[in-house]
């Protein structure tokens, strides 16, 4: 393996106006000494980072392939990678303090695995790339550090691992600026239509795409009559709103949409005991849960009135990448980041990090530039990306969300994948999913 | 149905055992063998008959396959176990392994220099094996999941696919070093050259063309893109290649628009397309190139060829995830 040159610096933004600046091969590895005292506005200059990245450039392998004629200049390409600390979507799903149900995280292995990928791509570019680790502390100082990062050090493209309410401020502040945000983890609808903004490319699938991939293969089956179950939370509105949207769209019928409330108090049993929820006047082929908080959702399984299955927040969730794909070169991308992991398992906005990081790398060699403006219009063109989940993904010109494929995730295995065969399009079955062309309000091509 | 299969298989075996023993003993028995991912083992299949005459278990994953010069050994990559196996195929059974980097792939051997070249798809590199030795001797780094493997014929040059690098690397034997990259479509998997040594043919799966490089410029000079009839850009998917002897015709699979293309290569017209299985990956042709064998990755089957009407005749069911097809003739 040679060393690739990054540089990798996590950069506290805010209050704390701390740097750690950090170099990650395998495990992480924090210098102690030398370290730079950040500057008035918080930041320091990335020297430590910048010599690491040259520490790189001895490969011994290659050392003779180096042309007699003297070297163009290096070029460098900078990605930041904007986080907020103590992201709540990225705490531990509980059930009660020491049982842990899932554990989560921040999906910057999946940037960093996107660039390793690229690590012999150095020669061949003579050029350099380097992540930037930008850790901020709250949603309104996402925009600040990016646009820091942009007229401060140069910094075009950036990954955004924030909530749609971090995008908001994020759009208004960047609006014609020469950058490209890639959206890894925010999948509200509304960034793609109301908000519509032509800086931002929404790697994640949208709520619509995920809720249209689930209805496909649902209505494949057969399985049109559904009992929905929602939630409390407006994330949990938000979902089932898409969802009949999708099941108008797909010709499926909602039975009955039951309101839950989690709880064990008898006086609200009605609401709060799945048996009871499920027992409604006709039958139904399939249960449909919208539960953010996963707490509900987890005893409906087994506890219907009739025997039905469950999809949705449990069972066969529609996602953007699941550990278990095994087909399109997954289970190499699964294992590489296994081991920069540390054992976790890869999910959707691990898959929108690294597809994001290979965007980027992508544009440099294929317009054999660094130039930004270049880069911008070959991600923004009709040019496919190799996303390990069959056909290329790209970016829909009229809201810029990234078309690809939606995976059916059992607990073990992906069911299917979406667009579920026998959905044509007239032009890419991809856009069966999410907000093809005449249905969205964001044209951002006219 | 592959436990109906495996039950069939010793059924199978000791049908056609005298037969096998015959053919055995004699050079050149004609078999096919199949690698197959999932149930690791090879699926021996007679040409005459297109019977199964043996189920040959393996280390995990068994996926390229290479006769020695004589056909007397068969060497498999087998990915899960970091291993090539070694087949003495008179005996039809596994009599050895030689240790390689961390899930081989696909690989090629240079007898003369008692060497395998072989791709480690989860290393990032190309190990350099002595075969008498049973140790690796160099490891080579290249671009991530390296895949096909092609040896000069004078044994100066290794070239290496990289598939997720989306290059071509020309490695100089001797010294181990990168001499060379070339960039060329998403995802280049194997190697194919032209009888003249001045081309080499290269698929580029997710872009769904084959480039040709110019071996001696090391220079993409061409591309071929391929549509099967009723087919999308997308469904094409092409993984591996084969150029008759006479450098005239090349066969290439489309993986999942389950075709083999028939490419005429002085003009690098497509003269037609032969319907196959799912996910159409390795090809097999006979020495007499009469007959080509695709294995289908999603039909768990082999596609057998007639070449001089075009046509698929039969199909016939391997193990599971068939990958690659080799012929002892």
């Amino acid at each position: 393996m040679i060393e690739f040159c990054t540089r990798r610096s996590r950069r506290t933004v805010g209050k704390a106006k701390r740097v750690h600046p950090e170099r990650s091969t395998v495990g992480t590895r924090r210098l102690s000494s030398g370290q730079p005292k950040a500057g008035p506005g918080g930041f320091a200059h990335p020297t430590v980072c910048a010599l690491l990245g040259l520490l790189g450039l001895a490969a011994p392998a290659f050392a003779q392939t180096a042309p007699t004629s003297p070297a163009p200049p290096r070029q460098h390409v900078s990605i930041g990678y904007v986080e907020i600390e103590g992201d709540p979507r990225y705490e531990p799903v509980r059930a009660y303090e020491r049982l842990i149900l899932k554990t989560r995280d921040h999906p910057f292995v999946g940037a960093q695995i996107g660039l390793d990928e690229a690590a012999a791509l150095v020669r061949v570019l003579n050029t350099e790339f380097a992540l930037e680790r930008i850790t901020v502390k709250s949603p309104a100082e996402v925009a600040p550090a990016v646009i820091q990062a942009l007229e401060g050090r140069g910094v075009h493209f950036f990954l955004i691992d924030a909530p749609a309410e971090a995008l908001k401020p994020l759009a208004a502040a960047t609006k014609g600026r020469d950058t490209l945000l890639f959206n890894v983890s925010a999948s509200d609808d509304g960034l793609r239509r109301e908000l519509c903004a032509r800086e931002f490319v929404h790697v994640i699938p949208s709520l619509a795409m995920r809720m249209d991939a689930l209805m496909q293969y649902l209505t494949s089956r057969k399985w049109r009559d559904i009992l929905v179950f929602e939630g409390p939370l407006p994330a949990d509105a938000e979902t089932v709103r898409a969802f009949t949207r999708s099941a108008q769209k797909f010709g499926a019928r909602i039975v009955a949409n039951q309101r839950f409330k989690a709880g064990t108090d008898p006086r609200e049993r009605e609401l709060n005991n799945p048996a009871l929820l499920s027992a409604i006047r006709g039958n139904y082929d399939v249960v449909f849960v919208a539960d953010e908080e996963f707490d509900f959702v987890r005893q409906v399984p087994y506890h219907t009135v009739l025997p039905r299955p469950v999809v949705g927040s449990i069972d066969l969730e529609p996602v953007a990448w699941h550990w278990t794909w095994e087909h399109n070169g997954a289970p190499q991308v699964n294992s590489r980041f296994d081991k920069k992991s540390g054992g976790r398992r890869m999910d959707s906005a691990d898959w929108a990090a690294w597809v994001a990081a290979k965007m980027v790398v992508q544009a440099t060699l294929r317009t054999r530039s660094a130039e930004f403006a270049k880069q911008r219009d070959f991600i923004l063109g009709d040019a496919g990306f190799d996303g390990d989940k069959g056909l290329p993904v790209s970016v829909r010109p009229w809201d810029h969300q990234v078309r690809q494929a939606v995976l059916l995730a059992a607990p073990y295995m992906v069911v299917a994948s979406a667009p579920v065969e026998g959905f044509l399009h007239r032009i890419n079955e991809l856009d069966t999913l999410g907000d093809d062309e005449p249905e969205t309000p964001c044209h951002l091509n006219k | 149905m592959p436990i109906l299969r495996l039950l069939l298989a010793p059924l199978c075996i000791a049908v056609f055992a005298a037969a096998l023993s015959s053919a055995a003993s004699a050079k050149d028995t004609g078999l096919v063998f199949v690698s197959n991912e999932k149930t690791n083992n090879l699926i021996v299949i007679d040409p005459k008959t297109n019977r199964v005459v043996k189920d040959l278990r393996t280390s995990r994953r068994p996926r390229d396959m290479h006769f020695n010069s004589d056909h007397t050994k068969l060497y498999v990559a087998c990915g899960d176990d970091d291993v090539i196996d070694i087949i003495d195929v008179a005996k039809l059974e596994v009599v050895g392994k030689l240790s390689t980097g961390s899930s081989p792939e696909t690989f090629g051997i240079d007898e003369a220099r008692r060497r395998i070249y072989v791709s480690n798809e989860e290393g990032s590199s190309l190990s350099v094996v002595d075969l008498d030795q049973n140790i690796i001797v160099q490891e080579i780094p290249t671009g991530a999941e390296p895949e096909g493997v092609f040896i000069s014929e004078d044994g100066h040059f290794v070239y290496v696919t990289s598939e997720v690098g989306d290059l071509i690397h020309l490695i100089d034997a001797d010294s181990g070093n990168v001499v060379q990259d070339v960039v060329v479509g998403t995802r280049p998997r194997r190697f194919a050259a032209t009888p003249d040594h001045k081309e080499l043919w290269v698929s580029a799966e997710l872009s769904g063309e084959v480039y040709i490089i110019d071996r001696e410029k090391f220079t993409v000079e061409g591309k071929i893109e391929f549509l099967p009839p009723g087919m999308r850009k997308t469904d094409v998917t092409p993984v591996d290649l084969r150029i008759t002897r006479d450098g005239k015709t090349a066969y290439v699979t489309l993986g999942h628009a389950a075709h083999v293309a028939v490419v005429d290569v002085p003009t690098r017209k497509i003269q037609g397309y032969i319907l196959v299985g799912k996910r159409s990956w390795g090809l097999g042709m006979s020495r007499d190139e009469k007959t080509l064998y695709v294995a289908n990755g999603f039909g768990d089957d082999v596609t057998v060829i007639d070449l001089r009407t075009r046509k698929a005749t039969v199909s016939i069911p391997v193990g599971r995830i068939p990958w690659g097809v080799v012929i002892d003739d």
